[in-house]
């Protein structure tokens, strides 16, 4: 049998909401596309209401899109086939309150299939497995936000699905919460399911995708790896130092393109890697301290700003530098 | 099959875990002990007739009521709380979600009927003696008349709001215990448009009256075993079209 590699594919997605009241309609999704490959994390990722949780809810089947389509390991959006490999955490999820955790979870592994015989066992991991299990024959009406966020992954990922979707999945969690969502999230990716995930929690993106789609107004705006990421380091270095007086600079005004001063602080912008060393050894000779030496790297959080706000900055320029200005007057430009 | 029972065991369970069945079955067992006690008030053996007359007419009225607030809002707040989203991404269909709802409803209905019935069945032993065949028919029918409602709520809930939804209900409730005497009248004096009309509203409309077998209850006159089969088949491809009706306005709706 193939390996399906593709497990999630969502082409030209375009959705309208009708307006109310003699308001004008809206269209909040304009074409929206992208995949999600088996064994991949896939972070989305944008600003609030510009329609990442419609198109989760699209490729769920709980929305119809006008036009484009949601095909999940091969299968339309909403088709039960598909539906019975997908988990789902949604946003702020409210679940039957009159149920206790045990009766929910059994609730939902029976609608999602699971045999009988099996299911108490399944329900006893899942509990285990969240945290949850001293809570499991209290009522879901006296959780706590994070404890109903935990309740959600439980029923997510209770049936075993080859995808799951999650959105805003650290919503609500303490520091411990969330470090238990990343190591479930990252055991899953270990046994080749594909996690798609929203949030906007940065930096735990960075740390678990493979990959980021990010949206703006209802469409695509970029689609980028983890690798890509690291590989968008520039080839410059910043050399933070202290002590520095225009003097010691002008002697190496042919080795650093920009500077820029912050009370004690110089930050001088290396242009290339193999003049670190004689910057570095300059500054000592002539008696300032270096404090720090960072290479240029960008952030995930860097190219969603610039993304985002069409920020045309170059990787490495820091958005904190108050002036940059070379020595005897020049002035360095952000390019 | 699984999957509608399992709905329809949570709908339930949500049902009678909440207070208003409660309330609703301690409002039946005092109306019901309030027949009790006034019944000695009336001359001979028309006290026994009171609490059986006063029972079935409340069993009827508080269970179309219930089935009417519970069902307005079982299947509203579930899609306003987007708990309805635990269902629908699992491989449960738009069809089975409504049948398992209809189903829960119905058994929890069940439930109170059986406990407003045998809580009138003891208050009628002790007044007149060993409740009839009839009366416990009579419940039956009552059970069928709220089976019909149940859909019509559950219908109406699918695209409007519980305040709408009751009060399209109480409007078809009244209308289809009317529906036959309209028909009758709008024949003897209307013109051809009226009665027209009112043909069509007379099949559209549930005929209610024939889930009513309180006065062959009450004065234990005989009937025939033929109404009762056939108003089940009628309660039955009412509650059926219905609920297809339902479906189809279900399965076109976005979740937002």
């Amino acid at each position: 049998m193939p390996v399906e590699r593709e497990t999630l594919r969502v082409d030209a997605v375009r959705k309208t909401f009708r307006g109310e009241l003699g308001m004008a309609p809206k269209e909040v999704l304009h074409g929206v596309s992208f995949e999600a490959h088996r064994g991949e994390i896939l972070g989305f990722l944008g600003p609030n209401g510009t329609g990442k949780t419609t198109t989760i809810k699209i490729i769920l089947g709980l929305m119809r899109p006008d036009s484009g389509c949601v095909t999940i390991f091969g299968k339309n959006a909403g088709d039960r086939m598909a539906l019975s490999r997908l988990g789902y955490l949604p946003e702020n999820p409210y679940f039957f309150p009159h149920l206790t955790l045990r009766e929910f979870l059994h609730y939902c592994g029976s609608l999602s299939g699971i045999d009988s015989d099996l299911l108490g066992n399944r329900c006893d991991e899942m509990m285990t497995l969240t945290g949850l299990s001293e809570s499991a024959d209290r009522r879901l009406k006296g959780f706590s936000k994070g404890m109903t966020q935990r309740a959600g992954l439980a029923q997510a990922i209770l049936h075993d699905p080859d995808l799951l979707i999650l959105d805003e999945p650290f919503s609500g969690l303490d520091p411990l919460g969330r470090k238990m969502v990343r190591d479930i999230m990252l055991d899953l990716k270990k046994k080749g399911k594909t996690i798609f995930f929203s949030s906007h929690i940065l930096p735990d993106m960075e740390a678990l995708c493979d990959r980021t789609v990010i949206i703006r107004d209802g469409m695509v705006v970029r689609s980028v790896s983890m690798d890509e990421v690291f590989r968008m380091a520039g080839s410059g270095t910043e050399v933070i130092a202290r002590g520095c007086s225009e003097d010691i600079i002008e002697g190496i005004t042919d080795y650093i393109d920009r500077v820029a001063s912050r009370g004690r602080e110089t930050f001088l912008h290396v242009k290339k890697q193999e003049f670190l060393r004689t910057v570095i050894k300059h500054l000592y000779n002539n008696g300032a301290d270096v404090l720090k030496v960072v290479p240029d790297q960008l952030s995930l959080e860097e190219i969603f700003i610039r993304e985002i706000s069409g920020d045309p900055r170059e990787p490495g320029m820091k958005a904190d530098h108050m002036s940059a200005v070379l020595p005897g007057g020049k002035e360095a430009h952000d390019e | 099959m699984n999957k509608i029972s399992s709905i329809a065991v949570n709908t339930f369970r949500e049902s009678v875990r909440e207070k208003l069945l409660y309330i609703v079955i301690l409002y039946g067992g005092i109306l019901l002990l309030s027949t009790f006690i006034l019944s000695p008030l009336s001359v001979g053996a028309a006290g026994g007739k009171i609490i059986t007359d006063v029972g079935l007419a409340g069993i009827s009225l508080l269970g179309v009521l219930t089935a009417i607030m519970v069902g307005s809002t079982l299947v509203h707040k579930e899609i306003e709380k987007k708990a309805v989203f635990m269902v629908m991404t699992r491989p449960v269909s738009r069809h089975e979600y409504l049948i398992g709802k209809f189903s829960g409803m119905v058994m929890a209905l069940g439930l109170l009927m059986l406990i407003m019935t045998a809580v009138m069945a003891v208050m009628i032993f002790i007044g007149r003696g060993v409740p009839g065949a009839p009366v416990f028919l009579a419940s039956y029918l009552s059970l069928l008349e709220m089976m019909v409602m149940s859909s019509i709520v559950i219908f109406f809930s699918t695209f409007t709001t519980p305040i709408l939804t009751s009060f399209f209900s109480i409007c078809i409730f009244v209308a289809g215990n009317l529906s036959g005497d309209l028909r009758a009248f709008a024949q003897k004096f209307g013109g051809a448009f009226v009665g027209y009309f009112m043909e069509v509203f007379y099949y559209l409309l549930p005929n209610l009256k024939v889930f009513n077998l309180r006065n062959e209850a009450v004065h234990d006159l005989r009937f025939s075993g033929s109404d009762i089969v056939l108003a089940t088949i009628y309660a039955a491809i009412y509650c059926g079209a219905i609920l297809y009706f339902a479906f189809l306005v279900f399965r076109r709706r976005d979740f937002s």
